[in-house]
C-alpha cells in the first residue's frame, strides 16, 4: 500500500524534507516566463532528472514530479493532454530518484476561479482533477498545494479519494492577513480537510518562513495532523525577479517553526538545492515535537468557523413546513426570496442556518444543491443540511463548501446505517435524534439510551465524538405535558454523562398554547441552563434571540457584555423586545400616498401606505391606478435626465414592497397580478448580472413574473426556461465582446427550437445594428426600455 | 496598497448622474463608500520586459512568452524600450458584497458597482505611481489593457501567465476572457527612455466609441 510507504517515511524520520521550487530551477535552466513547464516533461526529460536528483543529494525524501499546472485547461493549447504528461513527468522523477526518494503527483490550482465568483463549476473542477489523479496512479503521494479556495481543493480531495488509495498532502497559500486570496480562514482549511480525511495539512508559497510563523502558529492549534512548510525565498523583486533571503536565513527561520509540530519540510518559490541542503542542516539533531492539541467542535464555511463552545442559533426559517409564501417560492424556484431569508436571519442573529427545501412536488435534490451555493454566495454562515432523504444529503454534503451539519440520523437501524458513512465521507458533523423504531421513548433514560447507541455507532467508523450533536426532541406541551421535563432531563445527562454537544428544536413546545413566545422563551432558557449548546430557532424572533444573548450574558460568556450591548444599545430594549420583528423602528415621514413614497423612495412606508390601501381598494385598482403611473412617472423623469438610476431603482424598490404586501395579500386570496411571465438570463461566460439584475427590479414593479435564470447561463436553459414557462419575451444579456458569440448562439437556438417568444437584448458593448444582426426582436439601452418593449408585447 | 476614500464624482459620473444628485442619493453613497473600503483588498503585481521586436501588428518581449497582439497596443508603444505589465484586483469579498447587495437592495448595489468600478481605477493610478518611482530614469504612458481597440481580450489568460497572477494576486480569467474577481485591471504600461509627450487617450481607438455617451454629447471621458 502506497500509505504504509508514506506512513513508514514519517515514521521513521523525525522530520522529511520536501524539495524546493521547481518553476525557479526551469528559469534558470532557459524556460520563458509564461512557458508551460510541463511540457518539458517531454521535451527536455534530462532537465528534470537533473533537478530532481540535485534535490535528493541536497536532502529531499519526498519530491514533486513536474506536474503543477498539468491540467486539462493549462495545458488547452499546448497540443499535449494530461495523459501524455503527467505519466512521464513522474516517471522521470522516478528515474531521477530511483529508491531515495518517494514522488509526489503535484496538482496545483486549475487557473480559473471556481462559482460563484468565477464559473468554473464544483462539478468541472472534480472532473478536471480526477482526469490528473488518474493519469498520476504511479505516484507515491498526491500533492494539493498552493491552493486558496478551499472549495476547490475540496474538489480536488474528493476527486483524490474516489479515484485512488495514495496518501493525500494539502498545502494552502496564506497572506499575511492569515487569509488566503479568497478568505480563507486557517481554522476553516484545517477543520474541513481533517474531516475530509487528509494525510498532512500545512502551507506553501506567498511568503518567506520567517512570515509564515503566525500562520503556523495558528494551524498548530486546529489540527492533529502532521504539518507540512514549503515558504518561499522571502520576497520576489518585480524587475528582477529575485528573492531576498539567503539558504542560510531560510533554514535558520525554520528552527523556530519546529516548535509548532512542523513534520514535513521544504522550499516553494525562490528556493533551490541549496536551501534545502541548509534546512536539511539546521534541523539535523533537533526532534520533532507536537504540541497536544484538544480539537473542540466546530463548523465552517471558508470564511468563517463556528465554534461550538457557547450557546450558537441555528435559524429555521429556510423550510417550507407550514410556510405558505416559502412553498410558493420554491415552486416558481424563486432563489432570491430564500437568499432574503437566509439574510435576515443572519442580521437578526443566527449563527448557523438550517436548510431544508423538501416538498413533495419539486426535485428536492436540484433544488437543494442549487440553495445551497445560492446561500453560499452571499452569505459565510455554516449550513446544518436537513432532509429526511439520505441521497439529498449527500449531493448537499458534496457540494457544502467548508464543514456543516448534517440533519439528522436517527436511533434506527436504517438511519444509522445509511447517514453516518456520509457524515464519515464528507467530515460534517451531526444531529442525532433521540427516537428509534419504538418511536421517541417517554422517558430521559430511554432517550439517554438511544444518544448513546448513536455516538457509539459513530465513534465505531471513526467519526469524532465532538461532531455527534444530540437532538433529545421537543414534544409539545399541551399534548404532553409531562414530557417536557423528560426532554430537558435527557438532554442535562446527554451533555454531562456523554460529553457532547446538544440541539433542540424549541418552537415546538407551544403549539397549541396562547402567548407562545412566552412559553419558548421560558423553555428555551430551560434548555439552556440544563446545557444546551445548539438552539434551533427563528431568530427573527426578537424575544429569543435577546433570550440566548441575555443567557451568555448571565453566565459570563459573553464578557463584559459586548455582544449584548452591541445588539441592544442603539434600539430601545423596550420596542424591539416586544414586537416578534427585528426591524428598526420606522421614522414618521408624515407621507400617506403611495405615488409620494415611491417618488421619494420610501420603503417602508410604500409598505404600510399599501397595507391600508388593501383595506378600501381592489388590488388591481392599487396596481393599475397608483403603483403603475408612479413608476411610469419615474420611468419619465429619467428618461428626461431629470433623475438618475439609483432613484429610479429606489423608486422601484418602494414598488417592490407594495408588490410584497399585495402579493401576500393575494396568495390568501389565491388571485394575481401577473402581467405576463418574462425569463432573464446573462448569456453563457458572462459573468457581469448587474445589468440585468436592475431590469428583473423594474419588471417585477411593474408586474411581471420575472424567471430569473441568473448568470452563465447555456442556450439550453433558456430554452428549456422560454417553453416551460411559455413566455413572450425573453431578456438576455452580455456585457462582453467575448460573450456576444453566446447570445447570438442563444438566440439561434431559441429559433431552431421554433419557441414562439420575443428577444430583447441588452448590455454595454451591444448596438441596435449589431442586436438585429444577431437577430434579436429587440434592443433595450436601459433597464426602463425593457419595461417598454415587456409592456407592449404583453398589451398585444 | 490603502485606498482611504472612493473618488465620488467619477462614481456618480459612472451611473450618469451628470447634476448633483439628491440626498437619498448621496446618503446611499456614504453608506456603499464606508461598507467597499472595508471590504476591498486591493492588490497589484507588476512586472518590467523589455521590447525585443516590435512590428505594426505585434510587439514581442524578451524572456517572455507573451504576445501583444493588434495595430492599436502596437501603435501605442511606438517608440517604448519596454513594457510594464500590470495587473491589479479589488480581491474576492467585493465580489460577495454585490452578490448579496443585489439580493437586498438594488440601488445600493448599483452605486457599490460603480465606486468598486472606480475604486480598481484609484488603485492602479496608485500603483503606476509606486511603479514609476521604481523604475528610475524611464518614463510611463498611460495605461492600455485588454479589450481596448483591436487588443485581444483572449490575451487575458498569458497575460495572467506572465505575471503568475494567480499566484501573486489570486486573479484569474474565466473562457471568456472575464477577469475573476471581477473589479479587477490588467494593463500594459509602455515605458519610454526619454520623457514623451503623454498621448492623449484617443476616441478612435475605443470600442464603445459608436454607443458612447459622453461623445454623444460632445464630450469626452477623460
Amino acid at each position: 500500500m502506497k500509505k504504509e510507504k508514506f506512513y513508514k517515511l514519517l515514521s521513521e524520520n523525525e522530520f522529511v524534507f520536501l524539495d524546493g521550487a521547481m518553476g525557479t530551477m526551469l528559469q534558470s535552466k532557459g524556460l520563458e516566463t509564461g512557458g508551460v513547464p510541463e511540457l518539458l516533461n517531454l521535451t527536455k526529460p534530462e532537465w528534470l532528472t537533473e533537478i530532481h536528483s540535485a534535490y535528493v543529494s541536497a536532502g529531499s525524501q519526498l519530491v514533486y514530479a513536474n506536474t503543477f499546472g498539468a491540467n486539462r485547461y493549462k495545458l488547452a493549447e499546448t497540443g499535449k493532454s494530461v495523459a501524455e504528461i503527467i505519466p512521464a513527468a513522474i516517471a522521470n522523477a522516478k528515474n531521477a530518484v530511483g529508491d531515495k526518494a518517494l514522488v509526489a503527483l503535484d496538482i496545483g490550482p486549475i487557473g480559473q476561479l471556481l462559482e460563484p465568483t468565477g464559473t468554473l463549476s464544483f462539478e468541472d473542477a472534480y472532473d478536471i482533477f480526477r482526469e490528473q489523479i488518474k493519469a498520476g496512479k504511479e505516484a507515491d503521494v498526491v500533492v494539493f498545494e498552493t491552493m486558496t479556495d478551499l472549495y476547490e481543493l475540496k474538489a480536488a480531495v474528493l476527486a483524490a479519494k474516489e479515484n485512488c488509495d495514495l496518501p493525500i498532502i494539502c498545502t494552502m497559500t496564506f497572506e499575511q492577513n492569515m487569509r488566503t486570496f479568497t478568505g480563507c480562514a486557517i481554522s476553516s482549511m484545517a477543520i474541513t480537510l481533517e474531516g475530509l480525511g487528509v494525510d498532512a495539512i500545512g502551507v506553501n508559497c506567498s511568503l518567506g518562513p520567517r512570515e509564515l510563523e503566525p500562520v503556523v502558529a495558528e494551524l498548530s492549534k486546529w489540527t492533529t495532523l502532521p504539518i507540512v512548510v514549503k515558504a518561499n525565498a522571502g520576497l520576489p523583486d518585480p524587475v528582477t525577479n529575485t528573492y531576498d533571503i539567503t539558504p542560510e536565513e531560510f533554514a535558520e527561520s525554520y528552527v523556530n517553526l519546529v516548535k509548532y509540530g512542523v513534520k514535513l519540510v521544504g522550499g516553494c518559490c525562490g528556493t533551490n538545492p541549496d536551501f534545502i541542503r541548509a534546512v536539511v542542516k539546521k534541523l539535523d539533531g533537533m526532534k520533532y515535537t507536537r504540541p497536544e492539541v484538544q480539537l473542540e467542535a466546530a463548523v465552517c464555511t471558508p470564511a468563517k468557523t463556528v465554534e461550538i463552545n457557547q450557546p450558537r442559533i441555528i435559524g429555521e426559517r429556510i423550510n417550507p413546513t407550514g410556510k405558505k409564501l416559502f412553498k410558493e417560492a420554491l415552486k416558481r424556484g424563486d432563489i432570491d426570496y430564500i437568499l432574503n431569508q437566509a439574510i435576515q436571519q443572519i442580521e437578526a442573529g443566527a449563527d448557523i442556518l438550517d436548510v431544508n427545501v423538501g416538498l413533495p412536488d419539486i426535485d428536492e435534490k436540484e433544488m437543494m444543491v442549487k440553495v445551497v451555493k445560492a446561500i453560499q454566495s452571499v452569505t459565510d454562515l455554516p449550513l446544518q443540511l436537513d432532509s429526511t432523504r439520505p441521497d439529498v444529503l449527500e449531493a448537499a454534503l458534496r457540494i457544502y463548501n467548508g464543514k456543516p451539519i448534517v440533519n439528522s440520523v436517527n436511533g434506527e437501524e436504517g438511519s444509522l446505517e445509511a447517514i453516518l458513512p456520509l457524515v464519515k465521507k464528507y467530515g460534517a458533523a451531526v444531529v442525532g435524534l433521540t427516537l428509534d423504531e419504538g418511536g421517541i421513548p417517554k422517558t430521559a433514560d430511554g432517550r439517554f439510551a438511544i444518544a448513546e447507541k448513536i455516538l457509539d455507532r459513530a465513534q465505531k467508523i471513526g467519526i469524532p465524538k465532538r461532531d455527534v450533536f444530540i437532538d433529545c426532541l421537543t414534544l409539545t406541551a399541551s399534548a404532553e405535558q409531562k414530557a417536557v421535563m423528560e426532554t430537558i432531563n435527557a438532554l442535562h445527562r446527554v451533555k454531562t454523562d456523554l460529553g457532547l454537544k446538544t440541539v433542540l428544536g424549541v418552537s415546538n413546545i407551544s403549539f397549541g398554547l396562547p402567548n407562545r413566545e412566552l412559553v419558548n422563551c421560558n423553555f428555551l432558557q430551560m434548555a439552556l441552563t440544563n446545557g444546551l449548546d445548539l438552539p434551533i430557532i427563528n431568530p427573527n424572533a426578537a424575544l429569543m434571540t435577546g433570550a440566548v444573548r441575555a443567557y451568555k450574558l448571565l453566565t459570563n460568556i459573553d464578557e463584559n457584555a459586548s455582544e449584548f450591548i452591541a445588539a441592544y444599545a442603539e434600539s430601545s430594549m423596550t420596542t424591539s423586545m416586544s414586537s416578534t420583528s427585528s426591524a428598526p423602528v420606522q421614522q414618521k415621514s408624515g407621507v400617506t400616498d403611495l405615488p409620494t413614497a415611491i417618488a421619494n423612495g420610501l420603503k417602508s412606508e410604500g409598505a404600510k401606505i399599501t397595507e391600508e390601501l388593501l383595506k378600501t381598494h381592489d388590488t388591481m385598482d392599487i396596481v393599475d391606478n397608483m403603483l403603475i403611473p408612479a413608476l411610469d412617472k419615474a420611468g419619465a423623469e429619467f428618461e428626461q435626465g431629470k433623475i438618475f438610476l439609483p432613484q429610479l431603482i429606489m423608486a422601484a424598490n418602494v414598488a417592490q414592497a407594495a408588490f410584497e404586501v399585495i402579493k401576500s395579500h393575494m396568495s390568501a386570496g389565491g388571485e394575481t397580478v401577473s402581467k405576463g411571465k418574462v425569463v432573464l438570463a446573462t448569456v453563457k461566460g458572462d459573468i457581469h448580472d448587474i445589468g440585468k439584475n436592475i431590469v428583473k427590479v423594474l419588471l417585477e414593479n411593474y408586474g411581471f413574473d420575472v424567471i430569473d435564470l441568473g448568470k452563465d447561463v447555456p442556450p439550453e436553459t433558456v430554452v428549456e426556461a422560454a417553453v416551460s414557462h411559455s413566455v413572450k419575451l425573453v431578456g438576455l444579456s452580455a456585457l462582453m465582446t467575448t460573450t456576444l458569440g453566446a447570445m447570438e448562439d442563444t438566440i439561434k437556438l431559441l429559433h431552431e427550437k421554433n419557441v414562439p417568444c420575443k428577444i430583447v437584448v441588452g448590455g454595454a458593448v451591444l448596438t441596435p445594428e449589431y442586436a438585429e444582426k444577431i437577430g434579436a426582436d429587440y434592443y433595450a439601452k436601459d433597464a426602463k426600455e425593457t419595461v417598454d418593449i415587456a409592456k407592449k408585447i404583453y398589451a398585444e | 496598497m490603502i485606498i482611504t476614500s472612493i473618488n465620488r464624482t467619477e462614481a456618480f459620473r459612472y451611473l450618469g448622474i451628470k447634476s448633483t444628485p439628491d440626498n437619498a442619493t448621496l446618503q446611499l453613497a456614504d453608506e456603499c463608500e464606508k461598507i467597499l473600503l472595508a471590504e476591498m483588498a486591493p492588490k497589484f503585481c507588476w512586472s518590467y520586459a523589455e521590447i525585443f521586436k516590435h512590428s505594426d501588428t505585434s510587439v514581442k518581449l524578451s524572456g517572455y512568452t507573451l504576445s501583444l497582439d493588434g495595430n492599436d497596443i502596437s501603435a501605442h508603444l511606438d517608440g517604448c524600450i519596454g513594457v510594464v505589465l500590470m495587473c491589479a484586483t479589488l480581491g474576492n469579498n467585493v465580489d460577495m458584497l454585490l452578490r448579496k447587495t443585489q439580493t437586498q437592495d438594488m440601488a445600493k448595489a448599483v452605486i457599490l458597482d460603480a465606486m468598486a468600478s472606480t475604486a480598481i481605477e484609484q488603485v492602479c493610478d496608485e500603483a503606476e505611481k509606486k511603479i514609476s518611482a521604481r523604475l528610475e530614469n524611464k518614463h510611463l504612458i498611460w495605461r492600455f489593457s485588454p479589450g481596448y481597440g483591436d487588443f485581444p481580450i483572449e490575451v487575458q489568460k498569458d497575460f495572467l501567465s506572465a505575471l503568475n497572477a494567480q499566484k501573486v494576486i489570486g486573479l484569474c480569467a474565466n473562457s471568456s476572457g472575464i477577469l475573476t474577481p471581477t473589479k479587477s485591471v490588467t494593463a500594459v504600461i509602455g515605458v519610454h527612455k526619454k520623457s514623451v509627450q503623454n498621448k492623449k487617450h484617443s476616441c478612435e481607438s475605443c470600442n464603445m466609441r459608436d454607443r458612447c455617451n459622453y461623445r454623444k454629447t460632445g464630450g469626452t471621458c477623460q
